[in-house]
């Protein structure tokens, strides 16, 4: 990222959202960063134990010290869309959630918020994902899982939205000075793969059915906004069918493996061939891609 | 501390403990209620009866506390009304605050209590059971569920955004730290609102303002819970002396909060044992015990009105059912998974609204009419409002009566309580050639009951793939999370319709 940090950032979006409500021309909220100038490094690790292969991922990509800086606010964003347990990949995994907390902790982060708008019922999905019951172990009052609160949405502007030139998003998710994304790889009807830019509906407000029905561009509109500072997709098993909330334990498929990149296109660029497909197959990465999010040609990442 | 003393306590700690069991019902991590406040119904007698003259065993496990209060009854007298029913304490509360006049007794009045459980018992015998609707501890959950609990989520919840988006100075810091505690342990997790809310209010608030007539207007001559207990309690064996009117004073016939003692002397059966008669008596001659001679003074019941009620009552079964059945007129009539057949259903069904609070999709609503004419109050699932939660159990765990049957979890998966249908006029894909699939995103079932085909489409002369969603019938259970996450404005593009449900019993000759 250059050019502008996430305070400055949010503090102009603010005043454009404020300017929005009164009926006045946005301000120019920022220049787009020229996200992908460089060749972005992504990792990608295999390992069983999954605390190790955590740590193995983030440290090839200089250390989770290269994201996150002492004194600073970080929201982990897993998936924890659905009421399922772990083994049915449809969750993020509970340690790959925990690894990444305490990685954030060990390099000093003020504070680690772990949030998600649910599908189904939010209480359940906390519960089921396996997350309440690691948090109730994991003794760090520093971390904390919490319930989205209804009061703390409201509307952003986009600018260079094609879908939607504002949106309702959840302040805290970009009001925090560092945003992990920690997506699961599963399949999904309308976008083919749910990966690192899907899991951003999980920090916006109002009808996300309306996103879908041009999905591709209004992720990139989103993620316009909410830009991930590292993703790190969980493929330690995959769900390759029924996707997204799965159920059966006869599609989803063990792969062991992570995906690391602080490029959330060039990380679901990689993740997409996990199922066999070439990145461009996936209309999403494509208009990632050609939006400025990031690299999508796995020939033009850095692989590390 | 005396006797009165005693009631007072006991009226006040059954009332907090059923408001802590209400509280409680409610999904908080465990997917078995450890105390659902259904736990209440288990005592109540009028749930026994109508799971007496419904179809299929008498549930002796689960409403055999009941039958012990009748037994209890029958020796102490009416001492529920008195001492436990979280209505009469409201009631009693209710008469403080509206100062209800000191009436004479009308014992005229106080029969049609009488009758009107002898109606309802009857059309219960004859298939149609309405004893819910005049069951107090029935009225005074459904008040708080429908009524009560909504309104006070939503002022709690306008305070506490009120200091959310106004920053005052020290108050909103202490607001925002108590918010998550009260939201998680002492308000609804969803804000509750239901259809029928401000008509169960108004039951709920005639009941209370009836107390300007007199004291305990509903339990003297409405409850149809007091008249059974008031028949039960005529021969009791704690009493109380004198039983004739004093010659001197008659302070009785004014002061006592049920008229139980007028001309004729004291009536067993009307006295909900609150004892205040020994502390006003002036003389100090009433007293209360074990081992009294005392006879009682009857209800005089007359026999054309006994006969009369129970005409009324059998009559109303064969009125109610020259109507068509309701699942043929209303294919949105919708159960909550686990419902036994609607005929068995309104049989059972004491409306208590239990299932509709504990519901964690809030996807049960109150019939008005939607389900016939005697529907009023059972529980809907209306999908557009709420879905019913695929891992969730929780209304057949609540169900005092075995209305909803409370099923192990994957036989609940498996429950149909409908099947979806598309709107091709207003889908999307169908109707104006765009994208969504949402409702096959949602889709719970493992294996998925939407699922979609790719289809080459022509778009203003552009050919297009395009996913067209389709219901497969033998995988949809009709759980509505499709309705409800249709992103359309208004109805939903794709509705659930009860064919197919899994309780319909299906007639050998049609």
């Amino acid at each position: 990222m250059t050019g502008i940090d996430r305070r400055t950032f949010i503090r102009r979006s603010l005043q454009g959202g404020a300017f929005a409500l009164g009926g006045l021309p946005l301000v120019d909220l920022f220049a787009l960063p020229a996200l992908a100038a460089d060749a972005p490094p992504v990792a990608l690790r295999k390992g069983t134990d999954i605390p190790a292969l955590v740590r193995e991922t983030v440290a090839a990509l200089g250390g989770m010290g290269t994201f996150v800086k002492a004194g600073e606010t970080v929201v982990v964003k897993p998936n924890i869309g659905w009421d399922r347990a772990p083994e049915y990949a449809a969750n993020t995994h509970p340690d790959v959630v925990k690894t990444v907390i305490e990685l954030c902790l060990e390099a000093g982060a003020k504070k680690v918020r772990v949030f998600d708008r649910t599908c189904n019922d939010p209480r359940r999905c906390y519960h089921s994902s396996g997350l309440e019951k690691m948090f109730a172990a994991f003794g760090d009052k520093r971390a904390v899982l919490e319930h989205m609160d209804r009061r703390a949405y409201g509307d952003v502007a986009i600018r260079g939205g094609i879908v939607f030139d504002k949106w309702p998003f959840y302040r805290p998710a970009l009001e925090a000075d560092r945003f992990i994304n920690l997506p699961i790889a599963k399949d999904h009807g309308i976008s083919r793969l749910t990966l690192g830019m899907k899991n951003v509906m999980g920090v916006i407000g109002g009808n996300r059915g309306v996103l879908h029905q041009r999905i591709d561009e209004a992720l990139a509109d989103i993620n316009l906004v909410v830009q991930s500072d590292l993703t790190i997709v969980d493929a330690t098993r995959i769900l390759v069918a029924n996707g997204p909330q799965g159920g059966r334990l006869k599609d989803v498929e063990v792969r062991n493996t992570l995906i690391a990149s602080p490029d959330i296109v060039a990380a679901d660029a990689m993740a997409a061939t996990l199922f066999g497909l070439e990145p461009q197959e996936i209309s999403s990465i494509a208009a990632g891609a050609r939006r400025g999010l990031g690299v999508m040609d796995l020939q033009k990442v850095r692989k590390v | 501390m005396g006797t009165r003393g005693w009631r007072r306590t006991s009226q006040l700690i059954c009332l907090a403990g059923f408001l802590w069991l209400f509280v409680a019902t409610e999904y908080r991590g465990l997917d078995e209620l450890p105390y659902p406040v259904g736990l209440l119904f288990r005592i109540d007698p009028l749930a026994a009866l109508a799971d007496l003259f419904a179809p299929g065993p008498f549930h002796w496990a689960s409403l055999w506390p009941a039958l012990l209060l009748v037994v209890l009854t029958i020796f102490l007298g009416r001492f529920f009304c008195g001492w436990i029913c979280p209505l009469g304490t409201t009631l009693d509360g209710s008469s403080a605050l509206l100062k209800s006049p000191r009436s004479k007794p009308r014992p005229g009045w106080r029969k049609a209590k009488y009758y009107l459980l002898l109606t309802l018992a009857a059309a219960s015998l004859f298939g149609v059971q309405l004893l819910g609707l005049f069951d107090p501890l029935a009225i005074f959950l459904r008040s708080l569920t429908f009524a009560l609990y909504p309104a006070y989520n939503s002022g709690a919840n306008g305070l506490f955004d009120f200091f959310y988006v106004h920053q005052v100075p020290v108050v909103s810091d202490a607001v925002n730290r108590l918010y998550p505690f009260w939201r998680d342990h002492l308000m609804a997790f969803h804000p509750p609102a239901f259809q029928l809310g401000l008509f169960t209010l108004l039951v709920f608030v005639v009941i209370l303002l009836l107390e300007k007539v007199e004291r305990r207007f509903w339990c003297r001559n409405l409850c149809p819970l007091g008249a059974l207990l008031g028949i039960c309690s005529r021969h009791a064996l704690y009493r109380r002396e004198p039983v004739e009117l004093c010659g001197d004073c008659k302070l009785c016939t004014s002061a006592c909060r049920m008229a139980a003692t007028d001309e004729a002397g004291h009536a067993r059966s009307e006295c909900i044992l609150c004892h205040d008669c020994t502390g006003y008596c002036p003389s100090e001659r009433v007293s209360f015990g074990f081992g009294k001679k005392a006879p009682s003074a009857g209800v005089d019941l007359q026999r054309r009105g006994v006969v009369t009620s129970l005409a009324c009552g059998a009559l109303l079964a064969p009125s109610v059912m020259t109507g068509p059945p309701t699942w043929r007129s209303n294919q949105y009539l919708l159960r909550p998974p686990g419902a036994v057949d609607e005929e068995e259903f309104l049989q059972r069904c004491v409306r208590c609204g239990e299932c509709m609070k504990v519901c964690i999709g809030l996807a049960l609503q109150p019939a008005l009419l939607q389900a016939g004419p005697v529907g009023l109050w059972t529980p809907l699932l209306v999908a557009r409002h709420g879905y019913c939660e695929y891992n969730c159990t929780l209304c057949g765990q609540v169900c005092p009566t075995g209305a909803i049957r409370h099923l192990p979890l994957e036989q609940k998966k498996k429950e149909v309580i409908g099947i979806a249908v598309f709107d091709k006029d207003r889908c999307l894909p169908f109707a104006r050639r765009e994208e969504c699939l949402v409702c096959e995103e949602h889709c719970p079932t493992g294996e998925k009951a939407i699922v979609f085909d790719e289809q080459q489409v022509l778009v203003k002369s552009e050919v297009r793939t395009l996913k067209i969603p389709r219901v497969v019938k033998d995988r949809c259970i009709g759980c509505g999370i499709c309705e409800t996450k249709c992103p359309l404005e208004g109805a939903s593009a794709i509705r659930v319709t009860n064919e197919g449900e899994s309780r319909r019993k299906r007639d050998a000759w049609v």
